[in-house]
């Protein structure tokens, strides 16, 4: 306490922006938390369990919470498989043309929430261009055969793999391959010294990926509502159903149900990562070497799968790039569009219907960045400069939404802001611009500490020492020492963020309004139209969001940050 | 440095976000449809009336208007239906103001009590079926036939953020009241059928589709929207004067607490209730207004929809309170 005392004498900007930061904690974090607690136990200011015999008396809530369960359960199953078998085919097998297969496996980095649900919903869909030609050679198929638990374990399979692609593959490139040949000299098959001696090795980060793949499937949320089809819904579609029936006590109620299941899976993959620490892989590994199917009929089949994979991954992909470029018409009438026009980017960026979704996205985006970036970096700034328990409980606060999911924080912004709020100078947020930026930024700040922590933590404090013995104020410091070193951090962290915010649907559906309906809900309720024109636009839309994953994906990657690190 | 990025930032926003808002003319929600909303939009400013609408379904502008409640972002109400309303003038969103439209007024269209909200036209909730595709024998002689097998999978329910499926799934629910105004459970058994024997869709596109691909052919509609469906998909509609009677809802005008536009919102609702413009608006649109002036304004054509339907008896004031516990149950048990 007297180090942050001393630290404000010395400048009292720092007390300006603590003060600040401060109310952006309550307002922003605890507020809406007490809020969620407050309508959930005591909607009328007296304790009651009310909206939890409400919630377990309705068929549709009960009906919900055991879909997502189930849809958890199975895709944990289809998760796993198809992303230990993308691992093996890429780091483990010799098979032919792994360029592709790593490119197809690594769609799911760009192709993501309501923009991988529309380009789904596009091919398998009612109208989707498989599903009229599966009907074309068997006409008895349904046109919502594509639905329900079904279409999200499918969906899921094949969208939640990216943990795989990245943490798994870096896991086996660290297995020593000694310890394979060691095996295979012992008599143990390929297949045996899979199992036997290099699974062990893998099985921490399996297990972290599956509480990943766990954790985004409790979630769920942009998936089954685009692909779940009638009377199918997820614990998150529920929560917004009810928070417009204007049952915000079931709607907190609910969502509290949700975060500590959330919680529970974050708890048990930190518990997880602590142990696997000590497992492992050896320090100065033989790097693999990929094996060679003996049996020819294993070889030829795993080979076909491996290709099948990549084609389900790719198909969605190629499809929505193909008929983004097709004219309006030719959706829904043409399995391979017949000719190619630029018309659809055109409307997108001149007519204003379809271009404000995505200038605000961009606005939104960039607004909540900022406040984001900002707020971290005082967060991190401050834990560095003034160790003890005011910085530590401040960094742990921003880090609270990392463990709730979206829906309880918009539930809470809601339940806050519904009405003049003296935290805001009585301003009520529900109905306006702000509100929705400032979910984001909220959702975005654990990620943004994490990074910047990590660059502040690189920097050198001789340099500092050295500025400050020679003078030098703490803002000019700053300014001057710690702000390039880190900026390239706070640069790739911004583009990461806005990358995720641009298909951002959890926070979006409960925040947005007409004043600030963002891409993600203009696709959503394009998935949702039969209007060929607004499919048109979907499409140009999914492109120009993963063209812009692309681009920060790569970024990033070639700055050595990672590309998977994002919150959920 | 970093706060002038975030200041540049902010004001960028800014910038782009005022470039859209214009906050000089009338702000009027309203859940006509789009042709029908710039339609009004034209003859207003031709008169000088300065507005901008927004259309959205009607419980979206309702939740809206109660959401925005401290914040008013329209100056004006229209076309939200008796319940909605009556549930809005209680909130106290409204300001008195008594229309020069208000003299001769039938006095169920008035509001003597609080001078706040008149109605200006009355729609009926049809049911109506697609001639082309169904004989007159086939078709249904009343809301409740819908359960029966012959229909299942023949007509479409939309969502209940609409007025008009509120309005006809009220209207149903209304037939199975007990004596203490509760539903009972032959009521909700009957709902249950009616939805499982239903197309189900949240989005009038995929309603259209149903009627386009052949499966629907039935449709529970308002009274003028059956027209425009009949007429974009492309066959002819045949309203059914039901068994029991169909829902009238009326639709009403009022300004909102607080607009800073007292005078222009006035002004406005003076022309848009007058019979001139409900007269003007009947010959475009076909829509039956409830000034007696207006009738007789109104082409014949309007005048025999006036009396082509016998109205369901329903007490639209007893019965709001119980609107939103009713259609809690309908999503969270029976959709």
């Amino acid at each position: 306490m007297n180090a942050l005392l001393k630290d404000f004498r010395r400048s009292p900007m720092q007390a300006v922006l603590f003060a600040i930061v401060i109310w952006a904690a309550v307002a922003f974090i605890f507020g809406p938390i007490w809020s969620v607690l407050k309508f959930a136990f005591a909607p009328d200011g007296t304790a009651s369990f009310g909206a939890l015999f409400e919630l377990a008396e309705s068929r549709r809530v009960r009906n919900a919470i055991w879909n997502t369960l189930i849809v958890t359960l199975l895709s944990i199953v289809t998760v796993n498989v198809i992303g230990m078998f993308q691992v093996a085919v890429l780091e483990y097998l010799k098979v032919p043309g792994r360029g592709f297969l790593r490119l197809a496996y690594s769609t799911p980095l760009i192709f993501v929430s309501v923009a991988a649900a529309t380009g789904y919903g596009f091919v398998y869909g009612q109208t989707g261009a498989l599903t009229r030609m599966i009907q074309a050679v068997y006409p008895a198929l349904p046109n919502d055969w594509f639905s329900g638990t079904l279409a999200v374990v499918f969906a899921h399979s094949f969208l939640l793999t990216s943990f795989h692609f990245l943490f798994l593959r870096a896991a086996i490139r660290r297995v020593d391959y000694a310890t394979v040949e060691a095996a295979r000299s012992l008599g143990a098959s390929n297949l045996r010294a899979f199992v036997q001696v290099v699974l062990p090795v893998l099985l921490p980060t399996i297990f972290a990926t599956t509480l990943l793949v766990t954790y985004k499937s409790l979630g769920s949320f942009a998936i089954p509502s685009v692909l779940g089809g009638r009377r199918f819904d997820m614990v998150s579609e529920l929560i917004l159903t009810l928070n417009s029936l204007r049952r915000p006590d079931m709607a907190a109620m609910l969502s509290i149900g949700l975060g500590a299941a959330v919680i529970l899976c974050i708890v048990a993959m930190q518990y997880i990562e602590r142990r696997g620490s000590f497992i492992g892989g050896a320090k100065t590994p033989v790097p693999i070497e990929r094996v060679r199917i003996g049996n020819p009929i294993m070889r030829v089949l795993v080979i076909g799968l491996a290709y099948l994979v990549a084609v389900i991954q790719l198909l969605p992909i190629v499809l929505v790039v193909l008929f983004s470029f097709a004219p309006a018409k030719s959706i829904g009438t043409e399995v391979i569009p017949s000719t190619l026009t630029l018309s659809n980017y055109v409307t997108v960026f001149s007519q204003d219907t379809a271009f404000i979704p995505l200038r605000n996205s961009v606005v939104m985006g960039l607004a909540a960045i900022a406040a984001g970036i900002l707020i971290s970096l005082f967060v991190v700034s401050m834990a560095q400069r003034v160790k003890g328990a005011v910085s530590n409980a401040l960094d742990l606060t921003f880090m609270i939404p990392w463990i709730l999911p979206a829906p309880f924080v918009a539930i809470g912004l809601i339940l806050s802001y519904d009405e003049p709020n003296p935290l805001v100078l009585g301003t009520t947020l529900l109905g306006g611009f702000w509100i929705l930026p400032i979910g984001y930024a909220i959702g975005a700040i654990p990620m943004m500490i994490r990074f910047l922590r990590a660059a502040f933590l690189s920097l050198d404090p001789s340099l500092n020492e050295a500025a400050q013995s020679l003078g030098a104020p703490s803002y000019y410091r700053f300014v001057r020492i710690t702000l390039p070193i880190v900026l390239p951090v706070i640069v790739l962290v911004s583009g990461m963020t806005l990358n995720s915010l641009m298909s951002e649907y959890s926070m979006s559906a409960f925040l947005f309004n007409v004043n600030n309906k963002p891409l993600s809900i203009a696709l959503f309720e394009g998935a949702r139209s039969t209007n060929p024109e607004q499919a048109a636009i979907n499409m140009v839309y999914i492109v120009l969001i993963m063209a812009f994953s692309l681009v920060t994906i790569t970024l990033a990657d070639k700055y050595g940050l990672g590309s998977g690190q994002e919150k959920r | 440095m970093k706060f002038t990025g975030y200041l540049t930032t902010v004001s960028l926003a800014a910038t782009l976000i005022s470039s859209t808002a214009s906050a000089e003319s009338l702000t009027v929600y309203s859940p006509q449809g789009e042709e029908r909303a710039v339609w009004i939009t034209e003859q207003a400013q031709a008169v000088g009336h300065d507005i901008t609408m927004l259309s959205a379904g009607g419980s979206e502008l309702f939740d809206r208007i109660l959401a925005e409640r401290a914040n008013a972002q329209a100056d004006v109400v229209l076309g939200l239906i008796d319940a909605s309303m009556a549930t809005l003038k209680s909130e106290g969103l409204f300001e008195a103001y008594v229309p020069s439209w208000a003299e001769g007024l039938p006095a169920a269209y008035r509001d003597d009590a609080d001078n706040m909200v008149y109605k200006f036209w009355q729609t009926p909730i049809v049911l109506a079926y697609n001639s082309d595709a169904l004989s007159a024998d086939d078709a249904p002689d009343g809301w409740l036939d819908l359960t029966e097998p012959q229909y299942s999978g023949k007509y479409v329910i939309g969502s209940t953020a609409w007025q008009t499926t509120k309005s006809y799934l009220v209207g149903m629910l209304v037939l199975f009241t007990d004596e203490s105004g509760e539903v009972t459970d032959e009521g909700w058994d009957f709902m249950q059928q009616l939805y499982d024997n239903a197309i189900v869709v949240d989005s009038g596109d995929a309603k259209t589709a149903a009627f386009v691909n052949g499966e629907a052919v039935l449709d529970l509609n308002w009274f003028g929207g059956v027209g425009n469906l009949g007429e974009s998909v492309g066959y002819t509609p045949v309203m059914i004067d039901t068994e029991g009677g169909t829902p009238f809802i009326s639709e009403g005008i009022a300004i909102m607490k607080g607009t800073n536009q007292l005078d222009e919102a006035q002004a406005f609702v003076d022309w848009f209730g007058s019979p001139e413009f409900m007269a003007a608006y009947a010959t475009e649109f076909g829509q039956v207004p409830v000034h007696p002036e207006a009738i007789a304004l109104s082409p014949e054509s309007v005048q025999a929809n006036a009396t082509l339907l016998t109205p369901q008896d329903i007490d639209w004031d007893a019965i709001a309170p119980q609107i939103d516990g009713w259609i809690q149950t309908i999503e969270l048990e029976i959709k």
